[in-house]
């Protein structure tokens, strides 16, 4: 049974993404959590939960919560991790409601990643993260660099190609054009990328997310309470996080598979569905090559095809899969994961506007798939109808 | 800007023995004295037969190079005038699944090829501190 549709996410919540919010972490944190429980039509009086995770570079719950006024809290996660994390925050609030522990949790995420701390590490020191210590004096330990490394592998691998990657880029731009919350939106072209500096090869400016300031928030609840709330709930099928081997540390060091080849069998199997019943695909895209490689870690195509079947048209709005419909952290705006779980949230509601994916009913939503620290996390949601 | 600005390890308890001998110019892993696993980073027990008995064997220090980026953006202006760089995976002769990073030495980052033959390098940074980087060989 495990978690299959036993919670939903009954509320989301955004403030605007910009690249300097001029407020503090805690102030986008309070924003985005107030806006997503005025869309599931509750207070602060009804929650009883908070969850985010963050890597020194956030509000935890335990001030958010006396900020609010939470009257009584009866269950927080301040999770440590980045992008690899971001959806297992909200299975455990699943799984938090599931068991009766909380009623109504509310999961955010709050950065400000441009203007405070850049996960480049431009402007401030190395994350203080274990086996640092062997790469940082060499001038390795940004995630452009890490990513460039693993595309450089799959590139000798698999002969996946720039072109093949910047498909990705310049698809996701045509998204975010159709969407009014994106901070990029003007087209860009194959050779708009091909023509972008280098950062680190072989990953160019325009593989890169968007460094962005902004807060997201979801309300999770159990999925019986979420139909009498005041938006269409939208079910969590699946729940998975874990993994195993660092590739931080260099062990484990097949580059061209990720963790997401290990956690998608329990994903699938938890919700039911197989990876030729997803709709739509919010994959976490920090680098072009997350996404490539998570297509073939999910069992959208073969081993090694990720290039060809990106490059193909099939993640396009009118293709056999259509991939991070917003624009991604490429160009709607980068919360590092939790703004492709609302993108999903919007999809399946049928309120995503322009770039509505005609019928979509069971959505894929993922983490960083486990390159930088030793795991994943990713969400199979579904339409309550 | 000089290799002397660069990030310092944060050696840890783990760690330390393996440092110290980089500063002897000894490149050592850690070898598993029940099933022979060579294993590094170092850590207290094997992962794969779980014995917590090891040893410091040395290494050839010789690999190739599995995969390497050639570094632009200056990240950290410890490396301004280093810009561009290569870093190399490098993976050690002595086993399929035994790498260590390093940076490249003595060469151009544009003549970096795959599974390019390396020999590790000592570089003596200061009176406390040696780096291991990779010359082609």
């Amino acid at each position: 049974m495990g978690l299959r549709d036993r919670a939903a996410i009954a509320g989301v919540g955004y403030t605007p993404f910009s690249k300097d919010s001029g407020v503090s972490t805690l102030t986008l944190a309070i924003d985005a959590i107030l806006a997503a429980l005025d869309d599931a039509g509750l207070s602060v009086d009804d929650v009883d939960a908070l969850a985010t995770h963050r890597v020194g570079d956030s509000t935890p719950p335990w001030v958010v919560a006396p900020a609010l006024g939470i009257p009584e809290v009866s269950w927080y996660l301040d999770q440590f991790g980045g992008g690899s994390v971001s959806h297992a925050v909200i299975g455990q609030a699943a799984m938090a409601v599931a068991t009766g522990v909380a009623r109504t949790v509310v999961c955010y995420r709050a950065i400000n990643a441009r203007s405070e701390f850049r996960m480049g590490g431009t402007g401030r020191g190395v994350a203080p993260v274990y086996d640092a210590q062997y790469q940082a004096p060499y001038g390795y330990f940004a995630p452009p660099q890490q990513f460039a490394m693993f595309t450089r592998a799959h590139m000798l691998k698999y002969g996946t190609t720039h072109e093949q990657l910047g498909s990705i880029a310049v698809g996701q731009r045509a998204n975010a054009a159709k969407n009014p919350q994106a901070l990029k939106r003007d087209p860009i072209t194959i050779e708009d990328y091909l023509a972008s500096r280098w950062i680190a090869e072989p990953l160019r400016l325009l593989d890169c997310c968007l460094e962005t300031d902004g807060a997201c928030a979801v309300v999770v609840t159990s999925a019986e309470r979420a139909r009498d709330l005041a938006a269409p709930p939208v079910l969590i099928s699946g729940a998975v996080w874990g993994g195993g081997d660092s590739f931080l540390s260099g062990q484990g060091g097949d580059f061209t598979v990720s963790e997401a080849a290990r956690i998608a069998p329990r994903l699938y199997a938890m919700a039911g569905v197989g990876p030729e019943d997803i709709d739509v695909a919010e994959l976490y895209d920090c680098f072009t090559y997350s996404v490539l490689v998570q297509l073939e870690d999910y069992g959208f195509c073969a081993k090694g095809e990720g290039g060809p079947y990106a490059a193909s048209g099939a993640i396009r709005p009118d293709g056999a899969l259509p991939v991070n419909t917003h624009g991604g952290f490429l160009s709607e705006g980068y919360v590092h994961g939790i703004n492709h779980v609302a993108e999903a949230v919007a999809q399946l509601r049928g309120t995503a506007g322009d770039r509505q994916v005609s019928g979509a009913e069971v959505a894929l939503s993922t983490a960083q798939p486990g390159y930088v620290l030793a795991g994943t996390s990713a969400l199979i949601l579904r339409a309550d109808r | 800007m000089s290799l002397g600005e660069r990030p310092r390890p944060q050696v840890d308890r783990d760690s330390a023995p393996w440092w110290e001998a980089v500063r002897r110019h000894e490149l050592l892993v850690q070898e598993c004295v029940d099933c022979g696993t060579l294993r590094f980073p170092p850590r207290a027990i094997c992962g794969r037969c779980r014995s917590r008995r090891s040893g410091w064997a040395p290494v050839r220090g010789t690999g190739r190079v599995a995969s390497w980026i050639v570094n632009h953006q200056v990240f950290m202006r410890a490396f301004a005038d280093e810009v561009p760089y290569a870093v190399l995976h490098v993976r050690l002769d002595e086993a399929d699944d035994l790498f260590m990073y390093g940076d490249l030495a003595g060469a151009d980052p544009a003549d970096v090829t795959p599974g390019m033959p390396v020999q590790a390098v000592f570089t003596d940074i200061d009176d406390d501190l040696t780096l291991v980087r990779w010359r082609p060989r």
